[in-house]
C-alpha cells in the first residue's frame, strides 16, 4: 500500500481517463445506444488526439515548429490504405488493419527522419517552411498519381472499417501513443530533448547527442501521424489528397498551441474540444447559417489566444483562475516539482530575435520556482 | 495544481459527453417527422461555394413552391442543407446528422469528390438520393443513387456522336488532364470518336493557369476545338486565342461552359463560334428554363445562377413527382415513412415508367444503373462574327 | 522567342509575388511574426477595387481606395489582434494571425456572397515588339513593382523612419532605449505591408478578373515561400525570391510533363536552397549565443 501512495498519480491520470472513456463508449456502442454521428465524432476525436500529441512532441518538447504534420498523415493514409486494399481480401479484416498500421506508421517515420535531417541545419521559421513545403509536395505527388495506383484526383478507395468498432481501436492506439510519448518524455532521453529546446548549444556542450535526439523525436512524431493517417483511411471510403493541405497542419498546430506548449494533457483536451466544436459548428450551422461557421471559429480562436497569452491580461487571468481558486483550498506542497510540463514562456533561453520559438525573459526580482507555478500560462 | 484542474475538467467533459449521448436511442429517426425531410451536403462555404449555394437556393425554391401548392396530400416538405466545403471528410458527420434529423430522401452531394463518400454512406442505410450535379461515373454505383446531370463519361459519348455526325476530318481537343470531370469526358469522347477523324490535343493542369500560348499554337490550325473544361479557363483561352485561331472556327464545350458569357463584358470580342452540349442554358429566353431563370434571379439575383441550381430544382420536383406517382399507384407514403422504405418505393419509380419534364429537359428517364437519360441540347452561345 | 515571352510572363507573376512577400518579410523583420493573414489583405484590396470600380469605373481610383482601406485594415488588425500579444510566445501570435485570416475570409463571404465577382479592369491588349507578343499588363505589373521596390529600399535606407525600422528589427530593446517609438514603427510596417498587398490585389485582378474570398490564400503561401527563399527579413531577398518563384512557375507550366507538379517543384526548390543556404539567398547569418 505504501508503494501505491508513492505513485505519481498525475502521471497516469490521462491513461485512466482515456481508458475509462474507451470502455464506457465501447459498452455504449456495443449495446447500440450510440448514434452514428457520435461514432464519427469519437473517431475524429481519437485521430485528432493522436495528431496533436505527436505534433506536441516536435513543437512542445523539441521546440521546432512543424507545419507539415498533415504530410506525414497523408503518407500514412495513402500507403496504409493501399496496403489495406491489397491485403484485406488475402488476410482478412483485422490482420490487414494491423499490417497497414505498421506499414503506414513506418513509412511516415522514415520520411520523418528524412525531414528531421534538415532540421539539424535549419532553425525556426526556416524549418517551418521546409516542413510546410514537404507536406505540399507529398500532397501534390499523390494528387497526380494514376487512377490505378493511388486514385489521382478522384482519391483512393479504401475499405471502411465497422464504425462501431473502429473508434475503440483508435482510442486504444491513442493509449499506445500516449504510453510511448510520455515514457520517452519522462525518461532521461526526454530531459535531453527538452534541454535541446531550452538551449541547443548548451545541450550540445553538456554532451547531449542533438542529432540523435532530433531524429528520434521526428521519427516517433511522424510514426504516430502515419498511424493516424491509416486510421483516417479506415474511417473514410476514400482518401483524397486535397484534405492534407497546410491548412490541416495548421489546424493540428492550433490544438497544440491552445493546449499549452509542452503539455500532453493540454493537447489531448484541446484536440477533443476543438474537434467537438468543429463538428458541431458544421452540423448545427446549416443552410443559410453555414457562412457563420468560420466566423465563430475564428472569433473563438482569436479571443482564446489573446485571453490566454496577452501579457496585459496576466493580472486578470491570475485573479479569476480556477487553478488558483482551487489552490486556495489546498495545502501548498513545495516539494512537488513538475517535471514533465516545462514552463514554456518561463524558460530563460535563446534571446536571438530570429528564432520563432524564442521567448522574452522576465526574471522578476521575486522570481521563485514555487511562485512561477502559479503564474503558469 | 494544474493536474487537479485538468482532472476536474476531463471528468466534467466525459460526463457531459456521456449525458449528451445517452439521451438518444432507437433507430427510427423519422418517427417524429411532421414534414417530409430532404437533405443534401454541398459546399456552402469555401472556393466551390457558388455551386452549393446555387443548389441550396434552387432546392429551397422548389420546396417552397411545392409547399405553397399544398405539398404531398397536405404534407409539407423541409430541406436541410449542410456544408461540406467540398471536403469528403465532412460528409459523414453531415450525413449522420441529417439522417438522425429525420432525413427521408436526399439530393446527395453537389460535387463529385464528397459524393464518393456519400454514395457508400447512403447505401449502408438504403437512403435514396438523386444528385443534381455530382457527375462522376461512379456516383450511382450503388443502386440507391441516381443522377440528374449527365455522367461525365456519357457527356463524352454524346459529344463524340455529334462530332461524328458533322463529317469533320480533323479536330482539336483542349482539356485539363488532372481534373476528374475533364479527363472523364475526354476518355469517353476519344473512345467513341470515329477513328477516321484526326485529333490534335493540348492539355493544361494548373487550376490557376493564365497563359495558354503554348496550347494555342498547337491548336491554331483546327477549325473545331472540343473543350471539356470549365468556363474560367475557357474564357482565358478564348481571349488569348482570338487572333490566332481562325475566325470561322468552332469552340465546342460541355456543361462546364455554362456561365461563359458572364466572363466577358462583351462576348463579341471573341470572333469564333462558341457552343456547348448541356442540359441547361443560363441565358435561355423561352420555355421552362426561362421561367426558372426569372424566378431565381428575382429571388436570389443572377450572381449564383448556373446549371447546378437548375438541376437541383428539377431534382426536388422529380422526387416530389415520383412520390406522387407512387401514391397514385396505391403505395402508402406516410410522413413518418423510413428512409429505407421510401428508397424502395422511389427506386421502383425511377427504374420504372416514371418520367419527368422540367427545366433541364423533357421526358427525362433514368436507366437501371442510375444514369439519367435525357436529350443533351447543343446550345449556341454565340455565332461566329463572320456569320452575322 | 517563346522562351523570352514565358520569361517575361514569369517575371510579371514573380513581381506580384514579390509585392506580397515584401509585406511578409517586413512584418517579420520588425514584429518577428508570421502574418498568415497577409494574403487575405490582398483579397480585401481586391473587393475594395471591385466596389470602387463598379461605382466609378476608374481603376486608378480603385487602387487608391484599396490602398487606403487596406492600410486602415492592416493597422486596425495590428492594434486589436496582435498588439495585445506583444511579448507573448510568437506561436500565440501565429495562431491569432490564422484566426484573423479565417475571419477576413468568412466576413468577405458573408458580405459579397459566394459567386466570383468579375472585375474587368480596362482591356489593355498586347504589345508586339521585335517578334514578341506580350500582354501589356505584364509590363505594367513588372514596371510598377520595380519602382515600388526601389522606392521602398531607398525609404528604408535613407529616411529617419526607415532607419528606425532597421533599428527595431536589429534589437527592439536597444531601439526603444534610443528613443524610437517601437509601437509606432511596427504600425508603420503593417501599413506599408498592407499597401503593397493592395497593389498585389490590383495586379492579380489585371491578370484574371475573377474575384473570390480565397483569392489571397495560395499566393500568400507562395509569397511566404518566396520570402524564405530570399532570406526572410531581407527586402532585396523578397524581390529575388518572388521573381525566382514566378519564373520557375511560368517555365514549369509550359512544359506539359512537369506542369502538374508545378507547386511541388517550387517547394522542392525551396528545400534545396535552404539546405545549401540555411538562411535563404540573401539572409543574414546570425551567430547563436548561449
Amino acid at each position: 500500500m505504501a508503494n501505491l501512495k508513492n505513485i505519481k498519480w498525475k502521471h497516469y491520470i490521462n491513461y485512466v481517463v482515456i481508458a475509462v472513456f474507451t470502455v464506457v463508449f465501447a459498452l455504449l456502442s456495443f449495446s447500440g445506444v450510440l448514434k452514428s454521428s457520435d461514432l464519427y465524432m469519437l473517431e475524429k476525436i481519437a485521430i485528432a488526439i493522436m495528431l496533436a500529441v505527436s505534433l506536441s512532441m516536435v513543437v512542445g518538447f523539441l521546440g521546432e515548429l512543424s507545419l507539415g504534420h498533415a504530410g506525414f498523415m497523408c503518407l500514412g493514409a495513402y500507403l496504409g490504405g493501399k496496403t489495406a486494399v491489397i491485403l484485406e481480401p488475402i488476410l482478412g479484416e483485422y490482420p490487414a488493419l494491423l499490417v497497414s498500421l505498421i506499414v503506414g506508421g513506418l513509412v511516415a517515420a522514415l520520411f520523418g527522419v528524412i525531414i528531421g535531417l534538415p532540421a539539424l541545419r535549419l532553425r525556426g521559421d526556416y524549418l517551418a517552411i521546409v516542413t510546410l513545403a514537404f507536406g505540399e509536395i507529398v500532397r501534390s505527388v499523390f494528387m497526380n498519381t494514376s487512377n490505378e495506383s493511388f486514385g489521382g484526383s478522384l482519391g483512393l478507395n479504401t475499405p471502411r472499417f465497422d464504425k462501431s468498432v473502429l473508434f475503440v481501436i483508435a482510442l486504444v492506439l491513442v493509449l499506445l501513443c500516449l504510453a510511448v510519448t510520455q515514457n520517452l518524455i519522462r525518461s532521461k532521453h526526454g530531459r535531453a530533448i527538452t534541454s535541446i529546446r531550452d538551449n541547443e548549444i548548451a545541450a550540445k556542450a553538456t554532451g547531449i547527442n542533438v542529432t540523435k535526439y532530433k531524429l528520434i523525436v521526428f521519427a516517433v512524431s511522424s510514426f504516430f501521424a502515419g498511424i493516424a493517417g491509416v486510421l483516417y483511411s479506415y474511417s473514410n471510403f476514400t482518401v483524397q489528397s486535397s484534405k492534407f493541405s497546410y491548412n490541416y497542419s495548421i489546424e493540428i498546430l492550433v490544438m497544440v498551441v491552445l493546449g499549452g506548449m509542452g503539455s500532453i494533457n493540454g493537447s489531448i483536451i484541446a484536440a477533443t474540444l476543438i474537434t467537438f466544436l468543429d463538428v458541431n459548428l458544421q452540423t448545427i450551422l446549416t443552410g443559410n447559417l453555414a457562412v457563420l461557421q468560420d466566423l465563430f471559429y475564428a472569433l473563438i480562436l482569436i479571443l482564446l489566444v489573446i485571453y490566454n497569452n496577452a501579457p496585459s491580461l496576466k493580472g486578470f487571468r491570475e485573479k479569476y483562475n480556477i487553478k488558483n481558486i482551487i489552490e486556495k483550498f489546498k495545502q501548498h506542497n513545495p516539494s512537488k516539482i513538475k517535471d514533465d510540463e516545462a514552463k514554456w514562456d518561463r524558460v530563460p533561453t535563446k534571446i536571438e530575435m530570429d528564432e520563432v520559438l524564442s521567448v522574452d525573459v522576465h526574471v522578476s526580482s521575486n522570481y521563485t520556482p514555487d511562485k512561477s507555478e502559479k503564474e503558469e500560462k | 495544481m494544474k493536474s487537479v484542474f485538468k482532472k476536474v475538467l476531463v471528468v466534467v467533459m466525459v460526463l457531459a459527453m456521456v449525458f449528451s449521448l445517452a439521451a438518444c436511442g432507437g433507430n427510427k429517426y423519422t418517427s417524429g417527422n411532421t414534414e417530409f425531410v430532404i437533405g443534401f451536403s454541398g459546399p456552402l462555404t469555401g472556393p466551390a461555394a457558388v455551386y452549393g449555394v446555387a443548389v441550396k437556393n434552387s432546392a429551397q425554391m422548389a420546396v417552397d413552391e411545392i409547399n405553397a401548392a399544398g405539398g404531398l396530400n397536405g404534407v409539407k416538405f423541409k430541406l436541410i442543407a449542410t456544408d461540406d466545403t467540398h471536403d469528403a471528410t465532412k460528409v459523414a458527420a453531415n450525413y449522420a446528422t441529417m439522417l438522425e434529423g429525420g432525413m427521408q430522401v436526399s439530393l446527395g452531394t453537389v460535387t463529385t469528390a464528397p459524393g464518393l463518400e456519400f454514395k457508400n454512406l447512403s447505401a449502408e442505410d438504403n437512403v435514396f438520393f438523386l444528385t443534381p450535379s455530382a457527375s462522376g461515373d461512379e456516383i450511382p454505383a450503388n443502386n440507391n443513387g441516381f443522377q440528374m446531370c449527365f455522367a461525365d463519361g456519357n457527356q463524352g459519348k454524346v459529344a463524340a456522336d455529334y462530332v461524328n455526325s458533322t463529317g469533320l476530318k480533323k479536330i482539336g481537343i483542349f482539356y485539363k488532364s488532372d481534373d476528374a470531370y475533364s479527363n472523364g469526358i475526354y476518355q469517353q469522347f476519344k473512345d467513341n470518336l470515329d477513328s477516321s477523324i484526326q485529333t490534335v490535343e493540348a492539355v493544361f493542369t494548373d487550376a490557376n493557369a493564365t497563359d495558354f500560348s503554348a496550347q494555342i499554337s498547337t491548336l491554331k490550325d483546327c477549325e473545331f476545338v472540343f473543350m471539356p473544361i470549365y468556363y474560367t479557363p475557357a474564357s482565358i483561352f478564348m481571349t488569348q486565342a482570338k487572333d490566332t485561331i481562325a475566325a470561322n472556327a468552332v469552340y465546342y464545350g460541355c456543361d462546364g461552359f455554362d456561365g461563359l458569357a458572364g466572363q466577358f463584358e462583351d462576348f463579341s470580342v471573341i470572333p469564333q463560334e462558341v457552343s456547348m452540349l448541356s442540359h441547361f442554358d443560363s441565358n435561355a429566353t423561352e420555355g421552362a428554363a426561362a421561367d426558372f431563370i426569372k424566378k431565381y434571379t428575382e429571388k436570389f439575383g443572377a450572381d449564383t445562377l448556373n446549371q447546378f441550381g437548375a438541376s437541383a430544382y428539377d431534382c426536388v420536383y422529380a422526387i416530389y413527382n415520383a412520390m406522387k406517382a407512387a401514391v397514385d399507384a396505391g403505395e402508402k407514403i406516410d410522413v413518418t415513412i423510413s428512409a429505407s422504405d421510401l428508397c424502395e418505393i422511389l427506386k421502383a419509380q425511377f427504374t420504372g415508367d416514371f418520367s419527368y419534364s422540367g427545366v433541364t429537359g423533357t421526358d427525362i428517364k433514368w436507366e437501371d444503373n442510375g444514369y439519367v437519360s435525357k436529350e443533351a441540347v447543343k446550345y449556341t452561345l454565340k455565332t461566329a462574327n463572320s456569320a452575322q | 522567342m517563346k522562351f523570352i515571352e514565358t520569361l517575361i510572363n514569369g517575371l510579371s507573376m514573380g513581381s506580384t509575388y514579390a509585392m506580397i512577400s515584401l509585406g511578409y518579410t517586413m512584418v517579420y523583420g520588425i514584429a518577428k511574426m508570421l502574418n498568415f493573414a497577409h494574403g487575405d489583405i490582398i483579397m480585401v484590396g481586391g473587393y475594395t477595387i471591385f466596389i470602387t470600380m463598379s461605382l466609378s469605373g476608374n481603376p486608378i481610383l480603385g487602387l487608391l481606395a484599396a490602398v487606403i482601406f487596406c492600410v486602415a485594415l492592416g493597422v486596425t488588425i495590428e492594434k486589436i489582434a496582435y498588439k495585445p500579444l506583444r511579448g507573448a510566445s510568437p506561436l500565440a501570435v501565429l495562431i491569432t494571425a490564422i484566426g484573423v485570416s479565417y475571419l477576413l475570409q468568412s466576413t468577405a463571404q458573408i458580405i459579397f456572397g459566394s459567386a466570383p465577382k468579375m472585375v474587368n479592369i480596362a482591356n489593355l491588349g498586347n504589345v508586339k515588339f521585335a517578334g514578341l507578343n506580350i500582354p501589356l499588363y505584364t509590363l505594367i505589373t513588372l514596371g510598377c513593382s520595380m519602382v515600388i521596390m526601389i522606392v521602398l529600399s531607398l525609404f528604408v535606407k535613407y529616411t529617419k523612419t526607415g532607419r528606425a525600422m532597421i533599428a527595431v528589427s536589429e534589437d527592439k530593446g536597444a531601439a526603444q532605449l534610443m528613443g524610437i517609438n517601437v509601437n509606432g514603427i511596427i504600425m508603420i510596417t503593417f501599413a506599408i505591408g498592407s499597401a503593397l498587398a493592395a497593389f498585389a490585389g490590383l495586379f492579380m485582378l489585371m491578370k484574371s478578373p475573377s474575384l473570390t474570398n480565397t483569392l489571397g490564400a495560395m499566393p500568400g503561401i507562395k509569397a511566404f515561400t518566396a520570402a524564405v527563399i530570399g532570406g526572410i527579413g531581407s527586402i532585396p531577398g523578397a524581390m529575388v525570391g518572388g521573381l525566382l518563384i514566378g519564373v520557375v512557375e511560368a517555365v514549369s507550366l509550359t512544359i506539359p510533363v512537369i506542369a502538374p507538379y508545378t507547386d511541388a517543384i517550387e517547394f522542392l526548390i525551396l528545400i534545396v536552397i535552404l539546405l545549401v543556404r540555411p538562411t535563404g539567398i540573401l539572409g543574414k547569418k546570425r551567430r547563436e549565443k548561449v
